[in-house]
């Protein structure tokens, strides 16, 4: 460890001389890093997206560890592909898989503006910096890092020159978690106990003072999109909660039918005489 | 093995193990195993209730709390790291500790605050 | 490699603080938390009295405890906390303007008697337009949290016109807009615009900070340090490539000029304005503009004086586009809110005039612009929340016709905020305006100051048609009707209307007080 210090001190004393193992890093992480940015705009399925994403930060933990900063390395890796990027999921999963974007251009020709003026942004901020940096002499972390000090420097940082901004962070994040309550939880204190709720029936606040019947009860599909079976043998349609209906039981409509009356289920009427039930008429 | 990459060559050796482990245990396993499929038992196994619909689910906006409170706790414990591991050390004083408490009073205070709430009940 | 031996370093003491400096941030902050845990212990019913009690105290106390460290604060100002924030006579300025206008803002979000309930949503987890939303309509409840929040975001706007380095400054703008956005969406009528202007002042929002980071980070890259001061030093005397100077610093202006609504960066702001609940936009349009261009004035006097001659005409079209947009565009407005959004993106280009002159006469002179700004756009916004039907605020320029006709004091009221914004003599603006314009006139800048007064000239038309429709239209039969406000929102409108008047007959003292100083770092 010491030794390669005091080699990349020197090395970093004179101009940057990559070694081996670095440039062999750079050139397996740094495709992988650009093709994730790149599939993460181009994939059609958003969750694709997210998980490209996730490549490229990965890449570039990896990257900052090759480039003696193992601290950043470690928390790109525990913080934004771990905590962030399933944020990033939950959000996505949240607004459905299957929303898609509106196509419609409010503005006519506003994406290919977008896109040369996206694409021109990034030219000129990479032919700048790539111009700027041949300039630039690079002093690397061989020092600071000297006796596997980097987390203690960084520690040394956060509680003398940076202390404000560290403390003020702890103000976003209360804030953040503000947010998110206001936003994404509502108030359920208001609501009835199950006792209450047995009550109201009897009352006949609601249309029936049973429970619905559960799916799949006497059926010939252990399924919650398969309806209930009532005793004489007819099928209780209420049983399938409206939002499955609505997709899979289309799936299901030829066993629906089945069971309603193409094959004799079970009469409740069969055990009755047949003379008894003329005799009814 | 030794050197700045060196130390990383060991995280590069697990990776290397892990992965043939798991391709050699895989592979092992559809070699041995007979496979006789049928399209019931192709179905994906859900608590031994017959699937509905995709596996794409939408979930409920509450669960986005939970998250965003691990988020919290992430960004919380990249701040007690270095903190952790220079606390003992002589110099780091009574100072870092107090400059780190107030630091986590104000991240207890969103907690409290979501406790209170009863988010992190599971109702 | 993971075995750690700190290596032999000096002791860290207990950080040097100029408490007294700093106690009016402290105070909000402080009180932001207290608020934080008033919503999660004390019982629904009590909430909003006590939410409202601790906000107005706090903001009392840190007004207080301002009042008691401007009497005796050094000349030359101070930097405290490991020099990440600095409290100099400007940053002095702006705190006491802020103060004044975030307990007007304050007021008027603490209102009930406009709308029942106050202007915030009861639950905005429920989703609009469903039968608990309508439910919650006939509530009285509100979203207390709007309080901690105001005072998150006030602080946060504290501390960025007082911040040093650019690091410190990133994330005081993040403290000062994370609120914002999410109170862009409280608005208990007309939801899902509300929502909607969230959502895109979030986004727009996210990718102006994404931008003032790659700023921050080129910067970095060219100085070594992101103190404001080091890379001034470094300007002046380095043999790095400016290329990273100029890529980080029209990066990190672009960040800047989002905030501050300065066109073209202001795409956002018509639609934000007029989606929030309007005491919220009352207090971004005052409050975040004093605290943006308190920002920008930091960092281009302390960061960028030495190299102005290279990046001046490029703020020169960024101030003549923003005059223009805003101007122009303005005219063609049909909603109050609107209009008024346009009227602050024309007003953020008269004061970038100011920013770029570059002297004291240009500090002290955009400063008090920012003062007189403030007020009058907090009480036309306080005003425009009194118009209202049955679906609330009547925002329409057609239902306003006639106004005068119904409540001739609103119609005076609002008559008079106008001709402020338009800079018509014995009113605050035409001082603002006039400084302003000095100001540039004497730093060389005369033809932009010719397009500042054409641009001027074009808005006054737009704030008169409105005068005009008040005054000497005929109010429609079914029109709105003009709310008799309760105490908060009748202070909050009286202070701005009487700052606006009291700096434009008197405007010597504020003048002087803006002047006393220049930037500490």
């Amino acid at each position: 460890m010491s030794n390669s210090a005091m080699l990349l001190a020197q090395a970093g004393a004179e101009v940057a001389k990559v070694s081996t193992g670095e440039a062999i890093s750079f050139w397996i992480l740094a495709p992988l890093a650009l093709g994730g940015a790149l599939g993460m705009i181009f994939a059609r399925n958003a969750v694709h997206s997210a998980m490209f994403l996730v490549l490229t930060m990965l890449s570039l933990g990896v990257m900052y560890m090759v480039q003696q900063a193992p601290f950043l390395g470690f928390v790109q890796i525990i913080v934004y592909t771990g905590a962030i990027m399933m944020l990033f999921l939950f959000v996505l999963m949240l607004v459905g898989r299957d929303s898609s974007d509106s196509v419609v251009e409010v503005l006519r020709g506003q994406r290919v503006w977008a896109a040369i003026l996206g694409i021109g942004l990034a030219g000129l901020l990479v032919t700048g910096v790539a111009e700027a940096l041949t300039s630039v002499r690079p002093v690397g972390l061989a020092e600071q890092n000297a006796g596997g000090a980097n987390v203690a420097n960084i520690g040394r940082s956060v509680f003398t020159d940076y202390l404000f901004p560290f403390e003020l962070t702890s103000a976003l994040l209360i804030t953040a978690a503000l947010g998110a309550m206001v936003l994404g939880y509502t108030d359920k204190s208001k609501r009835r106990t199950q006792r209450e709720t047995a009550d109201a029936r009897f009352r006949g606040e609601h249309d029936r003072p049973s429970p619905l019947p559960g799916p799949g009860v006497y059926a010939t599909a252990n399924s919650v999109a398969v309806p209930a079976l009532l005793p004489d043998g007819s099928i209780a349609p209420e049983s399938v909660s409206a939002i499955i209906e609505a997709t899979a039981s289309r799936e299901l409509a030829t066993d629906i039918e089945t069971v309603a009356g193409a094959i004799p289920g079970p009469d409740a009427h069969a055990l009755k005489p047949a003379a008894a039930k003329e005799g009814d008429k | 093995m030794h050197g700045y990459f060196g130390a990383y060559g060991l995280v590069a050796l697990l990776l290397v193990v892990g992965a043939v482990f798991v391709t050699v245990a895989l592979t092992a396993n559809r070699l041995l195993r007979p496979a006789r499929p049928t399209p019931q038992k192709l179905l994906t196994y859900e608590c031994g209730v017959d699937p509905v619909g995709g596996g794409w689910a939408q979930s409920y906006v509450r669960y986005y709390v939970f998250t965003f409170l691990y988020v919290v706790f992430a960004v919380d414990a990249v701040f007690l790291f270095p903190w952790a591991t220079v606390f003992a050390a002589p110099g780091f004083g009574v100072a870092t500790l107090v400059e780190m408490f107030v630091f986590l009073g104000f991240l207890a205070v969103g907690i409290l605050y979501a406790w209170r709430k009863g988010v992190l009940s599971w109702a | 490699m993971l075995a750690l031996q700190p290596p032999p370093q000096a002791p860290i003491d207990a950080p040097q603080i100029e408490y007294s400096a700093i106690l009016p941030v402290l105070i909000l902050l402080g009180a932001a938390c207290i608020g934080v845990l008033v919503e999660a212990f004390v019982s629904k019913a009590s909430r909003w009295a006590a939410q409202v009690t601790l906000s107005l105290l706090a903001i009392l106390g840190a007004g207080l405890a301002f009042v008691l460290y401007v009497t005796d604060s050094p000349e030359r100002g101070l930097t405290t906390l490991y020099r990440t924030i600095a409290v100099d006579r400007p940053a002095l300025f702006l705190w006491g303007t802020l103060l004044a206008l975030g307990l007007g803002a304050l007021l008027l979000i603490a209102d009930r008697t406009v709308e029942r309930g106050g202007a915030f949503v009861a639950q905005a987890g429920i989703r609009p337009g469903t039968v608990q939303d309508r439910a919650q309509m006939a509530s009285g409840g509100m979203q207390t949290e709007v309080f901690p929040l105001t005072l998150f975001a006030l602080s946060g706007m504290m501390i960025f016109c007082a911040a040093n380095d650019l690091l410190t400054m990133f994330i005081a703008l993040e403290v000062l807009s994370l609120p914002l956005y999410l109170m862009c969406g409280l608005a208990r009528r007309r939801r899902l615009i509300s929502q909607e202007s969230a959502v895109k002042y979030f986004l727009l929002g996210a990718f102006a900070s994404a931008f003032f980071l790659y700023g921050l980070a080129l910067l970095y890259g060219y100085a070594g340090s992101v103190k404001l001061a080091d890379i001034a030093n470094a300007a002046a005397g380095s043999a790095a490539s400016d290329t990273l100077l100029f890529g980080g610093f029209g990066l990190l202006v672009v960040g800047l000029m989002f905030k501050a609504s300065v066109g073209p960066f202001h795409a956002w702001t018509p639609d934000v304005y007029q989606g929030s609940p309007t005491p919220i936009t009352a207090f971004m349009a005052a409050c975040t503009k004093v605290a943006a261009f308190g920002g920008i004035l930091r960092v281009l006097t302390v960061g960028f004086e030495s190299t102005s001659w290279e990046w001046r005409g490029v703020l020169w079209v960024v101030a003549v586009a923003s005059m223009v947009i805003g101007a122009v565009l303005g005219l063609t407005q049909t909603d109050i809110k609107r209009m008024l959004a346009y009227s602050s993106i024309a007003h953020a280009g008269f004061l970038l005039v100011g920013a770029l002159a570059l002297r004291p006469e240009g500090l002290s002179g955009t400063l008090f612009y920012l003062l007189t700004y403030g007020f009058t756009t907090l009480a036309a916004f306080g005003a425009v929340s009194l118009v209202r039907d049955s679906n609330g605020e009547a925002t329409h320029l057609s239902q306003w016709a006639g106004l005068a006709k119904r409540s001739p004091v609103l119609a005076w009221v609002f008559a008079f905020l106008l001709l402020a914004m338009a800079g018509i003599p014995l009113t605050s603006g035409f001082i603002g305006k006039f400084v302003v314009f000095s100001a540039g006139i004497q730093d060389g800048m005369a033809p932009l100051v010719v397009i500042a007064l054409v641009a001027s000239a074009v808005a006054a038309f737009f704030y008169l048609r409105v005068i005009v429709l008040m005054f000497f239209s005929d109010p429609a039969p079914d029109g709105p009707t003009v709310t008799v406000p309760g105490t908060f929102t009748t202070a909050a409108i009286t202070l701005g209307v009487l700052v606006t008047l009291v700096l434009g007959l008197v405007p010597a003292f504020a003048l002087d007080w803006a002047g006393t100083g220049t930037f500490a770092f």
